[in-house]
Formats: structure tokens, sequence, C-alpha cells
């Protein structure tokens, strides 16, 4: 069989470059993978949803309530279509797994990323598969928010009322862009089939083609060795093969991976449509966005308001809130390997303690976002009492700055710490080694 | 060999295919721009996304009254939601609900509460007072504050006060709600005007202004 193959398609060639593959053997290399097993479920029980869902915001008559003939209970048809999967067997166990699959998936992505940046594996030659990344936990986060825009709940339609709202913020184009983007005037009588071919069809066909990418540069450019190889064969490529050592274990992750999702989705119910109810004029208390994207709500809650006009244009707190601040937190995440300044290749994952300023900086940075998480909070910090509506801002905008500039200087201080030790113990060892002799 | 040197009289054909390929490009490009504007349907002013307009009646939005006319005694100083109800050009009544920005905010407090900047001539008796009940900073409908002080959007914490003209005393809103004229016949409250200042999603005065031109040509 294999011969056959060979004969017709080279199939060992394909062997020798891709299926040999060496794989570090370090937990920390097993994040980038458990993204990639996210995306695979998701897609799975997004292909099984697809099969039942309705793309249509047209109202029909809710056949779980029909109401009565001279006053019919008529909800959107996507809504309703989200009633009938719940009622399916296993129906609301493929939603909530999708769901959470998704929070997994954005969550093992970040620290992915995150292990990326402290052993500085974007470092050259890897710039390229940073970025490419970067791309991808963009694309993940709005293939996220146009998904939870489909069940077309009350939750869901005020959630595409705001994307709208920040969308038509851009100055000038912002109204158009808008419309353009989602299918007239909202709330214009196509925007779920719009929304549904975006979450579908083009954003999970540009993370395919990324991911792809993303991969094809790893095995070409191989994965950052772990500090271990250096020790074991410097210079050396160190790992299990692809094919058949690390399959096993990747099999496994994936299985477990899934299974405790599951287990998961069993227990905590995600996202209960019939509990925020079919689009409304009632707005929903205390709405959120998820988790990944609180820190952009924090910042629009503490942002205070203004509006520039400029050229006929309109600048406002919304644009610089929502497009502005996230950009350019974005472009400082694409720079980091541009502020790399070393010529030489990357071989080895480096010690984060040997980098105190990127550390120092990276521990800053995520400690920003976490405080902006928290303003996202600010309705509740306020009714709890913590807060005052008076002070709220003045506090959460100072906790902003002065947290992260405190976590600086922290790392910093036990980096330093922690290099003192290392050092009085090797003169201890060294002392030592002299008065062995 | 020079004598055989071919002296090319046109273009070399490096420089033709660079020349071809980008003209194609643009083309293409262009072409692209062209089906994008295809994505933005045609906007229809139909009479339920038309805006609240004199003589339209106010009446209940919550879902359980909805199309009930609101009476005086429906109302406090809580939030009372409610539709402009106009008619149709067959002299239906249509509730202009296609447009969810026309959700209006209802409050009746005890007469002298209501003070400047709340345009008072454009309450009823000082008394009721209608607002637009849509968030000037992301279109979301503001509810009542659950501290008991004025207004309060649930997205982003916006806070306004509906005794003082809604005006913003909290929160990244970049201008108070619009207040709606509205005037009492019979036991019925009836919209008395164009809303008083542009209303979201507006963000210019002239489109504002020319938007109310287009619906009152569409309504003669």
């Amino acid at each position: 069989m294999n011969q056959w193959l060979d004969d017709r398609l080279h199939i060992s060639r394909l062997n020798d470059k891709f299926l040999r593959k060496a794989f570090p053997v370090h937990h920390s290399f097993f994040l980038g993978e458990i993204t990639l097993f996210s995306l695979i479920v998701l897609i799975l029980t997004g292909i099984l949803l697809a099969l039942s869902y309705e793309p249509s915001n047209s109202l029909v008559v809710n056949t779980f309530d029909p109401g009565t003939v001279t006053k019919p209970n008529l909800v959107p048809a996507a809504y309703h279509s989200a009633l009938k999967i719940n009622a399916m067997p296993f129906g609301d166990m493929l939603r909530r797994v999708h769901h959470w699959m998704a929070n997994i998936m954005v969550a093992a992505a970040v620290i992915h990323m995150m292990r990326i940046y402290f052993t500085g594996a974007f470092k050259k030659p890897r710039e390229i598969n940073w970025w490419i990344g970067m791309l991808l936990l963009i694309f993940s986060a709005l293939t996220a928010v146009t998904g939870y825009i489909l069940p077309y709940d009350n939750y869901a339609y005020n959630t595409v009322k705001v994307v709208y709202a920040i969308t038509g913020s851009i100055p000038w184009v912002g109204e158009w862009v808008a419309q353009a983007a989602f299918a007239g005037k909202f709330p214009g009588a196509g925007i779920i089939p719009r929304i549904y071919g975006y979450h579908i069809m083009l954003l999970p066909g540009i993370l395919l083609a990324l991911t792809g990418a993303h991969m094809l540069l790893m095995i070409k450019q191989k994965h950052t060795q772990p500090q271990y190889a250096k020790r074991v064969a410097y210079k050396k490529i160190v790992g299990v093969p692809f094919m058949t050592q690390q399959t096993p274990i990747m099999l496994v992750l994936a299985l477990l991976l899934t299974g405790l999702v599951m287990l998961f989705a069993a227990f905590i119910p995600v996202h209960p449509v019939e509990f925020f109810g079919p689009p409304s004029t009632t707005p929903i208390n205390n709405i959120k966005p998820d988790w990944y994207l609180l820190w952009v709500f924090g910042a629009l809650a503490i942002i205070p308001s203004f509006e520039w006009h400029l050229f006929g244009g309109l600048i406002g707190a919304e644009f610089v809130g929502a497009l502005v601040l996230p950009g350019i937190v974005m472009a400082l995440m694409f720079a980091v390997p541009m502020l790399d300044r070393t010529t030489e290749h990357q071989y080895y994952a480096e010690n984060p303690t040997n980098h105190p300023v990127r550390l120092a900086a990276g521990v800053a940075f995520f400690a920003m976002m976490i405080v902006l998480s928290v303003a996202g909070y600010k309705p509740e910090l306020i009714s709890s009492g913590l807060l005052t509506t008076g002070n709220a801002n003045t506090i959460l905008w100072i906790l902003t700055l002065l947290v992260p500039a405190v976590s600086y200087f922290a790392v910093i201080g036990i980096v330093r710490g922690i290099r003192a030790l290392r050092e009085a113990d090797e003169r201890e060892s060294l002392a030592h080694a002299h008065a062995d002799d | 060999m020079t004598r055989y040197k071919k002296q090319d009289p046109e273009i070399t054909r490096r420089k033709f295919i660079n020349v071809a390929m980008g003209t194609t490009a643009a083309v293409g490009t262009v072409s692209l721009v062209s089906a994008l504007g295809t994505a933005n349907p045609v906007f229809r002013l139909t009479p339920d996304k038309a805006p609240p307009v004199k003589g339209d009646v106010l009446v209940h939005a919550s879902e359980s009254k909805e199309g009930q006319i609101i009476k005086v005694s429906d109302l406090s100083d809580q939030l009372v939601r409610a539709w402009p109800m106009g008619k149709d050009k067959d002299g239906n009544n249509v509730i202009r609900k296609g447009e969810p920005n026309n959700i209006l905010a209802l409050y009746r407090f005890p007469k002298g509460q209501l003070v400047e900047p709340t345009k008072l001539d454009a309450t009823v008796n000082g008394e009721i007072v209608a607002y637009s009940d849509i968030c000037t900073h992301a279109g979301c409908s503001v509810a009542d504050s659950d501290q008991g002080d004025g207004m309060k959007c649930p997205c982003h914490s916006g806070q306004y006060d509906p005794k003082r003209g809604c005006k913003v005393i909290g929160g990244p809103p970049p201008r108070p709600l619009a207040q709606l004229p509205i005037k009492l016949e019979g036991d019925q409250l009836v919209v008395a005007d164009f809303f008083a200042s542009m209303p979201y999603p507006f963000l210019s005065e002239t489109e504002w202004e020319k938007f109310k031109k287009e619906v009152e040509e569409q309504l003669a």
C-alpha cells in the first residue's frame, strides 16, 4: 500500500519533509497545540450547529409559545432556531461545547503568545510567525464576536448594536462602513445572513489559511529549543518526531481537552438564550463582552466624553476608546519583534529572568489589561460601595497607570534579587571548589 | 557584435508585462470596490422607520402592554418606555418601531422638579417629559439607575439626569438625550414636534436638519 502510493505520489518525501518534524518535549509547547485542537473541535461542532441554524432575522411564529391567532408571538427566525437547537437531543450541549471551546481557544492562544514573548521565541528568524500569530488572535476575536451575535437573543441584539455603533464611530466613513458591513441601517433586514456569512465562511477561511501558514513556517523554521536541548546536544534539533511519537501525545491531548470541555459544558451552561429572550427594547443590566474584550469595554467605561470636529469628521470618545486604543495596543504587540536588535538567529528559548526589561514590560502590559478589565466592572464596583460615581473614573485611571508601573519596577527588583542569589550561590560553590583543591 | 544590438523602438518585454499586470490589478481592484457598494443596501424611509413626528400618539413599548395608549396615570418618576404611533398612507396605525432608535423614555415628576435645561414649554404642565431613550454614546437603551440618581446606560455606564434636560452627569456620552416636545390631547400624549435637538445616531446638526426635511417631504 505504502509502496503503491509512494510510486505514484512520492509520499516518502512528504514523510521526510513533514512527518519527521521534531517536537521539543516541554509542557509549555502544548499551548499552541491546544489552540489548534480547539479550532478543530470548533469547526466540527460549528458544522453540526450550522445544519440546524436558520440564518435570518425575519419574524416567525414561536412554535414553543405561539400566542394567539390575533396576536401571534413573533420572534426572529435565528432566535427561534436557537431555541429549536436547544430542544434537540444533545443540541444544547453542542452550543455549550462550541461556546466554551471558543473561550478555551482564545485563552490558549493568549497564553501561547505569552510563552513566545517571555522566552524570546519571536526573535529573528521567527518575526513573520509572530505577526501571523497576531492576525490569528485578532481574527479569532472577530470570529468569536460574530459568533455570539448569531443566536440573536436580546444579549446578541444589544451586542451587535454596540458593534454597529463602534463601526459607525469611524470619522468620515463610519456610517457607510457600518451599513456596508451590517447590511444597511441597523437593524437591517439582512443583518443575520450577513453575520452568518462572516462567521461560517469568511472568518474561518481566513483563520484556516493563517493557521496553515503558521504551521508551515513553524515546520520550516523549527521550534525554538528548550534550554535542556543546549546541554543535551548543542546546536542540534532535539525532540520527538511528529510521526509516530508525537502523534499519540497529540491525540491524547486533543481527546482529553475535548473531554474536559464537554464535562465543563455539561455542568456550566453558557449563554442561555431563553433567559435573555428575543431582541427587545428592555436593555440588559450590566451587559459585558467576553473576557478577552473586557479591557476595551473598561477603557470605554472610564474614558471621559469629548468630541473633536476635524475636516467635517467627528472624532468621539467611542472611536478613540474602541478603535484607536485597541489599535495602539495591537500596533505595540505587532512591533515587539522589531524592538529586538539582535541579528543572530535565535535557537534556544531564553530564561525570562535573563531579560528583565522585556519580562517587566510584559508583566506591566498584562497588569494594565487586567486593571482595564476590572474597570469594565465599574457599575458593579459603584453599586457594591467600593467606589462612588464621583471618584470611580479618577481612581480607575490612577490604577490603570499605577499598577503597571508598580509591577514593572517590582519585576525588575525581583529579577535583581534572583540574580544576586544566583551569583552568591555561584561564588559559594566556587569557593567550595577551591577548598577541595 | 554591437552592430547587431537591437535598438528596441518601443518598450521592453519586462516593462510591457509590468504595465499590463498593473493595469489588470488596478481594474480588478476598482471592480471589487464597486462590488463592495452592493454590500450596502438602499435605505427606504417607510412609516415604521420614520422618527416621531407631530401628531404621533405615544404607546407603551414594554412587551406585555405593547401598543396600548399611554395614560397620564401610567407615568411616574420611574421610566416608562414608549413608541410613537403614527399613520401610514392608508390611515392605519403604525407603531414606528422599525427604527429601534425611536424608543422614548417618559417621566412624570411632581411640579417644580423639572428644571432648566429641560425645555419646559415642550413638557406637559412642567410635569411630564419625553426623551429619546437611546444613549448618545453607543446607542444602547438607557434605564433607570439602580442608585436612584437619574438614568444609567447599561452598556458603558453613561449617566443622565432626566430632571435637568437629561444632561450627562457621568460616563462617556457626548450629548444629553434629545428631548421630544409633547402635549396632552384628551387623555393621549401626543408628539408636538421633532426632537428638540439631534437624537442618536445623528452626528451633525446639518444631517439632522436634512433628515427632518426628507421626513416632512415624505409624509406630506
